[in-house]
């Protein structure tokens, strides 16, 4: 175990030695769409079902810190290891494929964790959001940043330049964000976007927060809950598989 | 003193085709007792790289058996047993050169207590100290060389593999790290080089491997090969063998 607990030092290293890129800057981002969209927004749209938008949107772009977090630094620790070759110190090290795959996730979650820490208490601070069911808040955040934190490594063990990592973020995560309910519930939608909503896991993800935190959701938060673990699940066998059988990673 | 009957590194058959078709090594076979100071010589793409890298696992074999002391070599084991300075600088960027030291022996499993006592000595024994808290990009090449070879000696490996460690290094740094890799076989270490300079194979091997096109050609001491060859010159030997 002493090798996993290395390499988690070691990832969680990074992010704290790159902290103003790695925390600091996600953190000022989503507050200013918090200032920018819930305080002057909020002078127009009021309320959104019982709650205030400035607190509406919260949970939201909670979630979308800290999924992009998590996934960004996966991808980019992993594609950065592999690129500069330094990963072969770990694939040499007598250490168990689950230990590395493990050891390489957590860096993404600690990241994320501390975006979402910093995020909650600022937004606590600026709008008052309450937290009504703490539990279900834990799961949804857990299985959430196992997703993305499986997703960019295994997005970061395929990549073959920093724009292929970039690429994913930018033209899939980013927009499916966006359209996951994080600035409107789905119900104001028309048809088909209300309906084409529910095909994206995003918007799952985003709803089991918004329940933690508010005891809203559109959907029923069992729903949400099941089908963030249904893909979080084989996201993280897939990152598993890669370096139980070193493909992409082993010549 | 590590002497034993058991192979320090075994191959049966090792065989790697690459997914675009090359084939790296065919039906190698290899023995290396413990406590040899081996060399491998080969032009560029003989399999040196790649033979390293399978005793590493560091690429998926397509076919064989690698054993390292008697044990496979993907065993938890036989990893710890193994140092590799590879021929590239690859040393992880956001480390300092006292971390680097440091974390790769907590994933080779040492404790604590025995990483920051080893990882001083290792910056004393490389001439590093004034540089313990420096990031590895931040080193000049010789000093990056050095760490590269303080870390595969860092976790005590009883075979230490040095795929070309002295390529491109000034001769005062060649004849520096020629002195701490003599000392370390002295010990007992079993030592597998590959090299381009056959006087450094020479001079420090005891017995010499020629490959080309991923098959063993011939192995012996640098006499005995001279004699096999017919020929005075070591460098004979090889344009010799690489001709045939």
């Amino acid at each position: 175990m002493t090798g996993l607990v290395w390499l988690c030092k070691r990832e969680t290293l990074r992010v704290s030695k790159l902290w103003t890129q790695t925390v600091l800057a996600p953190v000022v981002s989503s507050m200013l769409f918090i200032l920018v969209f819930g305080l002057s927004l909020g002078g127009r749209i009021k309320q959104v079902g019982e709650v205030d938008y400035e607190v509406f949107i919260v949970p939201g772009l909670i979630t979308m810190g800290m999924v992009q977090a998590a996934f960004a630094n996966n991808a980019s620790t992993i594609f950065q290891a592999r690129f500069d070759r330094y990963i072969n110190d770990v694939l040499s090290a007598p250490m168990k494929s689950w230990q590395m795959t493990f050891g390489y996730t957590i860096g993404g979650i600690v990241r994320a964790l501390l975006i979402g820490i910093s995020l909650l208490v600022l937004a606590v601070l600026l709008v008052n959001v309450p937290i009504e069911h703490p539990f279900e808040l834990t799961l949804a955040i857990a299985l959430g940043l196992v997703l993305f934190a499986s997703l960019g490594l295994v997005v970061g063990i395929y990549a073959e330049t920093w724009d292929h990592t970039s690429f994913i973020q930018n033209i899939v995560i980013l927009p499916l964000t966006f359209v996951g309910g994080v600035f409107y519930s789905v119900h104001v939608l028309p048809s088909p976007w209300e309906e084409l909503s529910h095909f994206n896991p995003i918007f799952y993800l985003v709803n089991a927060v918004r329940f933690g935190f508010l005891g809203e959701s559109d959907v029923s938060v069992w729903l949400s809950l099941g089908v963030v673990a249904a893909l979080a699940i084989p996201a993280y066998a897939w990152a598993q598989h890669l370096f139980s059988t070193g493909k992409r990673l082993k010549s | 003193m590590f002497r034993d009957d058991t192979p320090a590194l075994e191959l049966r058959g090792l065989t790697k085709r690459y997914d675009d078709g090359t084939l790296a090594l065919e039906d190698f076979n290899l023995q290396i007792h413990s406590g040899a100071f081996f060399g491998l010589l080969g032009p560029n793409g003989a399999g040196k790289t790649t033979l390293i890298s399978a005793v590493c696992n560091l690429l998926r074999v397509t076919e064989g058996e690698v054993l390292v002391f008697g044990q496979p070599h993907d065993t938890q084991e036989a990893r710890s047993w193994v140092g590799l300075a590879e021929q590239d600088i690859n040393l992880d960027r956001f480390l300092t050169v006292r971390e680097t030291l440091e974390y790769h022996g907590g994933y080779f499993g040492m404790h604590k207590d025995e990483i920051e006592d080893r990882a001083e000595e290792m910056i004393r024994a490389f001439g590093l100290t004034s540089k313990r808290d420096v990031r590895a990009p931040k080193l000049s090449g010789g000093q990056r060389r050095r760490l590269l070879l303080a870390r595969a000696l860092m976790h005590r490996p009883r075979l230490v593999i040095l795929d070309e460690p002295t390529a491109g290094v000034d001769f005062e740094l060649r004849q520096e790290l020629w002195n701490y890799i003599r000392r370390l076989h002295s010990e007992g270490t079993t030592i597998l080089l590959t090299t381009h300079y056959l006087d450094e194979a020479e001079l420090l091997c005891e017995e010499i491997a020629l490959i080309r096109g991923g098959h063993l050609i011939a192995r012996d001491s640098a006499d005995g090969l001279r004699e096999h060859f017919g020929v005075k010159r070591l460098e004979d030997v090889y344009v010799k063998a690489m001709a045939s």
